[in-house]
């Protein structure tokens, strides 16, 4: 039987649920300012107003990305990959998101369409795959 | 609105230990550089009204304990941490005690050891996610390779700002890196890669130093100056951010750049001035992609166009505006707590006209911006008044 996966931050993400193919970040969107936000907020930071919770759209287009020649992104290794990708991506509801990218450099390019995926980076007390997010090239 | 400061205030003594990657005891630098500060001021520290320390590891009582060897004098001891903008902080902390009325003479003492410090990257217990991966380095690069999407700004361009800022260095005896020979753009090229376009020579040097700067009124600076010019503080502004398109709130170093323009403007409006008023400025140099951006949001020139100051070699010594005069962060170095306050510390040796081979000639005005991690931004504005 497979292992159950476990997303590492429950706040910041899901996984995908029923007919979707990609996992979810979780955001807040505020109403009367008309914007949108991640992670979530308490209040709209702009107008003060109430903000109510929102799945954000898993594909967006990516803004700025980097390679980091670092074998590591905190306890995660990346074994002999010589290091990893780093973007931000622009999601349709205006947010923009910092988070690693699946890939070589080959694989990026401003502009370009990218969407969210998940992947292993360890286990937990119980057993269960602790899974975190990234981006990655649409085809 | 800025307005002026409410009591006229001038930087009356700096000091400096010599930052360094030697695993010295940050409270030994410390006492050099508030001591050098004390003497070069021709004060004694019970004539300090208030002590503002500037720190990021170190302990909860460091700031307290170091005060304790400069004299039992029961004044206010404050602890100031902004990240890599702390020691400006503490800086306009010991401005606006005086400016306020609070007290007549301000000290600021910055120390630190980079090294000794977890990065960042990591919050709360959060160890394994995706939001580890902000690292300064990755942060920076991604201004960078947009920066090179957008204008089409070159690796050489950035090695350019970096060698500048080390060979500026070569004539500071208290800079961190100080190359034997003349730094080449080939060189900082072909140095290791560290997060595309950045290499390793590009990189702030980490490390170890302290520094510090005494404040006061003008009526202590006058009686103390013995002909020696003056140097006022005209502007202390400090901001965080507020909401920019494209906003990132989780990773986001060291907030949106536009940050720099709002706290600039305000500076520039307190102080009365306008970018082309100065002679010399000092920036938050972590990485190259951030002075070019910074010659554009202080105004010095219009968007996009840093890249030509650069190619025109203004930026250097002897060049129309030069900055980061001591070697920046890149060279002179970035150990913490006492970062703004060795900008304050080059500015004042500036404006005094006694930065000896790396002086800027007629230096009347300089600007000191630093940035912090989280969301911080801090400028100010030191001018020369004859004595």
């Amino acid at each position: 039987m497979a292992a159950i996966q476990v997303p590492t931050d429950p706040r910041l993400f899901r996984l995908a649920e029923g007919d979707e193919t990609r996992p979810r970040l979780l955001g807040s969107h505020a109403p009367e300012s008309g914007l949108s936000f991640w992670p979530r907020r308490l209040r709209c930071p702009v107008t003060r107003s109430a903000v109510t919770d929102i799945d954000l759209s898993p594909e967006g287009v990516l803004y700025a990305w980097t390679f980091l020649y670092v074998p590591r992104m905190g306890s995660i290794s990346f074994g002999d990959t010589g290091g990893y990708g780093v973007g931000q991506i622009d999601l349709p509801e205006g947010v923009r998101i910092q988070a690693p990218l699946l890939g070589t450099t080959d694989d990026w390019q401003i502009g370009s369409p990218m969407g969210l995926t998940t992947f292993p980076v360890g286990r937990d007390d119980d057993g269960n795959d602790l899974v975190t997010f990234r981006f990655e090239a649409v085809r | 609105m800025a307005t002026r400061l409410a009591r006229d205030v001038y930087v009356i003594g700096v000091g400096m230990h010599r930052f360094n990657n030697e695993r010295l005891a940050a409270a030994a630098m410390a006492d050099v550089a508030g001591m050098q500060a004390l003497d070069d001021a021709g004060i004694g520290f019970p004539e300090v009204g208030a002590l503002y320390n500037g720190y990021l590891g170190g302990g909860l009582t460091s700031g307290v304990g170091i005060a304790k060897e400069f004299g039992l004098t029961g004044i206010p001891v404050t602890h100031v941490e902004n990240a890599s903008a702390t020691g400006s902080c503490a800086f306009g902390e010991a401005v606006h005690a005086v400016a306020g009325g609070r007290v007549d003479v301000a000290m600021a003492l910055g120390f630190d050891d980079m090294n000794r410090m977890g990065g960042l990257g990591r919050s709360g217990g959060r160890r394994m996610g995706a939001e580890d991966v902000m690292l300064p380095a990755a942060f920076f690069a991604m201004w960078a390779t947009r920066r090179m999407h957008d204008v089409g700004t070159t690796a050489e361009t950035f090695a350019a700002i970096a060698a500048k800022n080390w060979n500026h260095a070569r004539a500071n005896p208290l800079a961190q890196r100080r190359a034997d020979h003349e730094v080449t753009i080939d060189e900082v090229l072909g140095s290791t890669m560290i997060s595309y376009p950045h290499t390793s020579m590009m990189a702030c040097a980490a490390g170890g130093g302290a520094a510090a700067a005494i404040v006061a009124t003008r009526e202590v600076a006058e009686r103390l100056s013995s002909g020696r010019p003056l140097v006022r503080v005209t502007a202390s502004q400090q901001r965080s951010e507020t909401y920019t398109d494209g906003h990132v709130f989780l990773g986001a170093v060291i907030g949106p750049a536009q940050m720099t323009r709002d706290t600039a403007g305000d500076a520039y409006e307190q102080a009365g001035v306008g970018p082309d008023d100065l002679d010399l400025v000092q920036v938050h140099d972590a990485f190259p992609v951030e002075e070019l951006v910074y010659y554009e949001l202080l105004g010095i020139c219009g968007d996009g166009e840093g890249d030509r100051l650069v190619a025109e070699g203004a930026t250097r010594l002897g060049g129309r505006i030069p900055f980061s005069t001591d070697g920046g962060l890149t060279a002179r170095g970035h150990p913490g707590g006492p970062t703004g306050l060795a900008q304050i510390h080059e500015t004042t040796l500036q404006l005094r006209h006694e930065a000896g081979a790396r002086q800027v000639q007629r230096a009347r005005t300089g600007l000191c911006h630093m940035a912090g991690a989280g969301s911080v931004c801090v400028v100010h504005i030191l001018q020369r008044t004859e004595g």
